[in-house]
């Protein structure tokens, strides 16, 4: 394997990478009204030297928002308790946009990059063409 | 002088030896043997993704993913392939 198609393998893999904190955040800002609902983020980690696709990144395990659930007053929710309270989703809607953002960001740089190894390998074999 | 046809086909069967090509048989050529091979599986993994994307089992990003991989690949064995073709032209060029 060339260092270039090295390069395009990395950067397609942070592109699953962002593509999947992409789904998270779809999935909070789906359950923002979900009753006793979490936020879920995930960590993303380097892959290590030893193994065959080292250097491209992967996700790690799923995390559960441990901020405090909000408490709702809606006595004519099915879940309220006695004094008409409810437990809803901790999901913060600016940051579950501000972070699909950064998704979008982060993958068009990976795809750039991967583009960018692309065209490299294209004009190393355009000058063996002449 | 009378000579030994004993000791001459000795000599012939030394000659013989030190002639004769050692190792595998020119590395060159298994070499290539093992670029294409190379070759058709990049294709075949290509072909199989594009397929795969097509009736929704992969992800636009797999298939792309698969499909420039076959592009270089087909890039590299086409500039390879129009240079040793152009070389041999050149053989066949040469004035005997």
């Amino acid at each position: 394997m060339s260092d270039l198609s090295n390069s395009r393998m990395i950067s397609a893999s942070g592109m699953a990478a962002q593509a999947a904190r992409l789904r998270l955040v779809s999935e909070n800002i789906a359950n923002a009204d979900t009753p006793g609902f979490r936020a879920k983020s995930v960590s993303f980690q380097a892959v290590s030297d030893f193994m065959a696709d080292a250097g491209s990144v992967r996700t790690g395990r799923v995390e559960l928002s441990t901020a405090e659930l909000p408490q709702i007053y809606d006595p004519g929710h099915p879940l309220a308790d006695e004094n008409g309270y409810y437990e809803g989703a901790n999901v913060d809607l600016m940051v579950q946009i501000a972070d699909a953002r950064e998704a979008q960001r982060s993958y068009e740089a990976n795809l750039k990059m991967f583009d960018q190894a692309r065209q490299m390998k294209s004009s190393i074999l355009e000058l063996l063409k002449r | 002088m009378q000579t030994n046809p004993h000791i001459a086909s000795q000599l012939y069967t030394n000659a013989q030896n030190i002639a004769k090509p050692d190792g595998p048989q020119s590395s060159g050529s298994s070499l290539f043997a093992e670029m294409a091979n190379d070759f058709m599986a990049t294709m075949k993994a290509g072909e199989t993704t594009a397929i795969a994307g097509m009736t929704g089992k992969a992800d636009a990003q797999t298939v792309v993913e698969a499909l420039v991989a076959s592009e270089m690949a087909i890039q590299t064995a086409v500039s390879v392939r129009d240079r040793v073709v152009e070389a041999y032209q050149e053989i066949l060029r040469m004035p005997v």
